[in-house]
């Protein structure tokens, strides 16, 4: 069955993971405190999972869904209420349902996630609350029998009834029915419309309480016609109709023909239905837009090509068209770039969950804001910010943020405050997470440095408290005690900053003991196309980032200093130390320029043979197999067709 | 074969819909997201019959059902619902529905029923 359905597998796992975003976003919201919109949209996000979920074929996701839906059906209608347990139970579900999202996503039909836990705890959880709600519901339906007595007597209504004939009838609905009482209803409304019923067994009370098994006998008195009654009652489902006059009178048949079944058509206009529909917006597969990006990159490449043969041959008319083409790959490269933008919300969203579950392991109590989840990032740039974010967001509760107690003697509110913000710095996007905790103890990160070798004794007493929060990014760095299940994870935050390096961001740490700390990520808004300049060394070709280019100067060699193992030169009364290509190129003398590259505060500089010129190009990172190569972000192709490595001054 | 506007508000369970309808030789009209859009497409394209969700946001199934029923005593809806939501299907019958079918949709019994709706 499923095989059928295969072509709806990708627009089934977007829509889902959609409905499962809603789902946590509005539990989240429950548990802050009743709040019935969130109800209806959890009902509905759970409702719609389920019932895709069973049209896929996905039986083990939809028997999750159908336990959550019934748990949500007694919220919704007020007989329970969400306690924290409930809570934690249909967060459970939740994840499990996202697993089985990605197994789906992966080819699967969510069989390998077993619910059995979180289905059988459901179910415990509405075993439990069945009594109670029967209980309340049981005077209820005392009730409404007292009004609408059963089986409604006939001759009550208007149509003069007595004189019409009457017939028995046996409607039998077809065993496979999925709803056997809604049928009956239907084949009942439809005889109404025709006659009086005058008696019925089950009642017509019992059809609606679903006391039915699949028979209906009934006694009609109406003038239509035996076969406009039998008609009448036939439809989807129904097994058999058989009718005959009642108590052996035989009733004059009228002819089909008369029979006054007729919905008034006149009202329908035909022909305004071919009207057609404007669709707005698209489901675009991620990797057919990878595949245009490619394109795109492809056609900037060749560009610079066609560019340099119009030079070289002095053809001024292929100029002027490359200019017309510049202009459209241009724009088409901007164009690209903002469809693969998408709001950090994407990321963001899931946030709130983790810091409540943090939060919850820890024992702290965190109230957590977020800011600027509209700010759009590029697709690329978004996967490779998730685990860093997370890091930093679990390291902030955990670490950051103090006990309840503790806080209250510091004379603190017993509720921790972490708010994550975004916002767009001209090109950069830049996101902050603050805390209001203890801040980063600089004695502690001191003291753990030189007990893990990191650092001599001598060296650490020299540093500042920039040098010392530094030490904190080193490879194999952790302050925290013991490893704890949410945060130590035996990653620490060397990892965050390598992933925000490859990134082409950067991270940056401020804080302020027993006031908190705040963390700042600069990201840029894309990572495919860069700006770089073109230098030679020792003949050879290397592409260096505009944007981390500060300053371009000549270079005499009589200004060098020599400080220690290094070289410098004081320019504009500044000594910068002088980084040689030498390892990567060779050595070259006749250096004339120096190319001043900024990374946060620190600047050093580079010295080339000469500038060639500034390229717009497509960076390719290398592959895997090459490893990790500090200084080199990847390599581009130039016009000419050379292929020439891309500096990457963050790591350097 | 029938006009027939589309109404349930994921994109997944409208185009499960619509294919099925279309191979049954259906001609698919419109698709609405929700029971307002829903009310408002009937208005303006005047379908044969509406196959329309229950559970939806802004205007639930049942509402819209009772606002086209409103506008047009004759429209044509066959519900669409999942095992469990009997009730709300009998109240929607109450309400003026003239069929239903049940999710996981089954093509055969979803072209049966809508035929025998836009025949009755």
């Amino acid at each position: 069955m499923a095989s059928e359905f295969e072509a709806y597998r990708g627009l089934f796992v977007a829509e889902s993971r959609e409905n499962h975003e809603n789902l946590v976003k509005n539990l989240l919201i429950l548990e802050k405190g009743p709040d019935q919109n969130a109800i209806d949209e959890i009902f509905r996000s759970v409702h719609t999972l389920k019932g895709a979920s069973a049209s896929m074929g996905y039986a083990e996701m939809e028997r999750l869904c159908h336990a959550m839906e019934d748990v949500f059906q007694l919220v919704r209608s007020g007989s329970a209420e969400v306690s924290e347990d409930l809570g934690n139970l249909l967060l459970a579900c939740s994840d499990v349902l996202e697993e089985m999202i990605d197994d789906i996503e992966g080819g699967g039909d969510s069989s390998s996630k077993n619910a059995d836990d979180q289905v059988f705890a459901l179910k415990d959880w509405l075993g439990q609350r069945g009594k109670v709600t029967e209980a309340k519901k049981a005077p209820a339906k005392g009730k409404k029998k007292e009004m609408t007595p059963p089986d409604a007597p006939a001759g009550n209504g208007e149509t003069p009834a007595g004189s019409m004939p009457e017939y028995t009838m046996v409607i039998t609905v077809s065993p496979e029915c999925a709803m056997k009482d809604v049928r009956a209803m239907l084949a009942i409304g439809n005889l109404e419309a025709l006659g009086t019923i005058r008696s019925m067994t089950p009642s017509k009370e019992q059809v609606d309480e679903g006391n039915f098994d699949g028979v209906l006998n009934l006694t009609i008195a109406s003038d239509a016609g035996e076969n406009a009654l039998k008609t009448a009652a036939q439809g989807t489902e129904i097994a058999s109709v058989e009718i005959r006059p009642a108590h052996g009178v035989a009733p004059e048949e009228k002819s089909p023909a008369a029979a006054p079944r007729k919905p008034a058509e006149a009202d329908r206009k035909p022909g305004a239905a071919d009207k057609s529909r404007e669709i707005k917006n698209l489901r675009v597969d991620i990797a057919q837009l990878d595949h245009i990006m490619n394109l795109v990159e492809d056609l900037v490449i060749n560009r610079g090509r066609l560019k340099q043969i119009a030079e070289q041959h002095k053809i001024k008319e292929m100029d002027e068209a490359i200019g017309m083409v510049e202009r459209s790959v241009s724009e088409l490269q901007n164009l690209m770039m903002l469809i693969r933008m998408i709001p950090l919300n994407h990321i963001f969203n899931r946030l709130p969950r983790v810091v409540r579950d943090v939060a919850q392991y820890d024992g702290k109590e965190v109230e957590f804001v977020m800011e600027g989840g509209e700010t759009e990032l590029d697709r690329s740039v978004m996967d490779g910010l998730n685990d860093p974010l997370l890091h930093l967001i679990r390291n902030a509760v955990n670490h950051g943020i103090e006990a309840p107690d503790i806080r209250e003697k510091a004379g603190k509110p017993r509720k921790g405050f972490v708010k994550l913000s975004a916002h767009r710095d001209r090109d950069n996007v830049i996101i902050e997470l603050i805390d209001d905790g203890a801040g980063i103890n600089i004695e502690k990160v001191k003291r753990k440095a030189v007990e893990k070798g990191l650092v001599t004794q001598d060296a650490v007493d020299t540093y500042t408290i920039d040098q010392a929060i530094d030490l904190l990014f080193q490879p194999g760095f952790s302050t925290a005690d013991k490893i704890t299940d949410i945060s130590g994870r035996g990653v620490g935050l060397d990892v965050v900053k390598r992933s925000i390096e490859a990134l082409k961001g950067t991270i940056r740490v401020e804080t302020t003991p027993g006031k908190g700390s705040r963390f700042e990520l600069l990201l840029p808004p894309t990572m495919a196309i860069v700006d770089i300049m073109i230098v030679r060394v020792n003949g050879r070709r290397l592409g260096i980032p505009i944007s981390s280019i500060v300053e371009v100067a000549n270079y005499e060699r009589e200004g060098t200093h020599t400080i220690g193992k290094g070289e410098a030169v004081l320019l504009r009364d500044e000594v910068l130390q002088l980084l040689w290509l030498t390892d990567m190129v060779g050595a070259s003398d006749v250096c004339e320029i120096l190319i001043v590259v900024q990374y946060q505060k620190r600047k050093c500089c580079i010295p080339v043979d000469l500038v060639e010129g500034k390229q717009e190009v497509v960076v390719k990172p290398l592959s895997s197999f090459i490893g990790n190569t500090r200084g080199v972000s990847g390599v581009t192709i130039l016009g000419d067709g050379e292929v020439i490595p891309v500096l990457d001054v963050n790591t350097m | 074969m029938g006009k027939i506007l589309i109404v349930d508000d994921t994109l997944f369970m409208r185009t499960l819909l619509k294919n099925i309808l279309f191979s049954g030789g259906h001609t698919i009209v419109g698709e609405a997201g929700d029971g307002e859009e829903a009310v408002a497409k009937y208005q303006e394209l005047k379908p044969d019959l509406v196959t329309m969700d229950v559970v939806m946001p802004k205007q639930n199934g049942i509402e819209a059902l009772k606002a086209i029923k409103a506008l047009d005593p004759a429209a044509r809806v066959v519900m669409c619902t999942a095992v469990g939501q009997e009730q709300m299907v009998k109240l929607a019958i109450k309400s003026g529905a003239k069929g239903y079918i049940v999710k996981p949709f089954q093509a055969p019994k979803v072209l049966e029923e809508v035929k025998n709706v836009l025949a009755a």
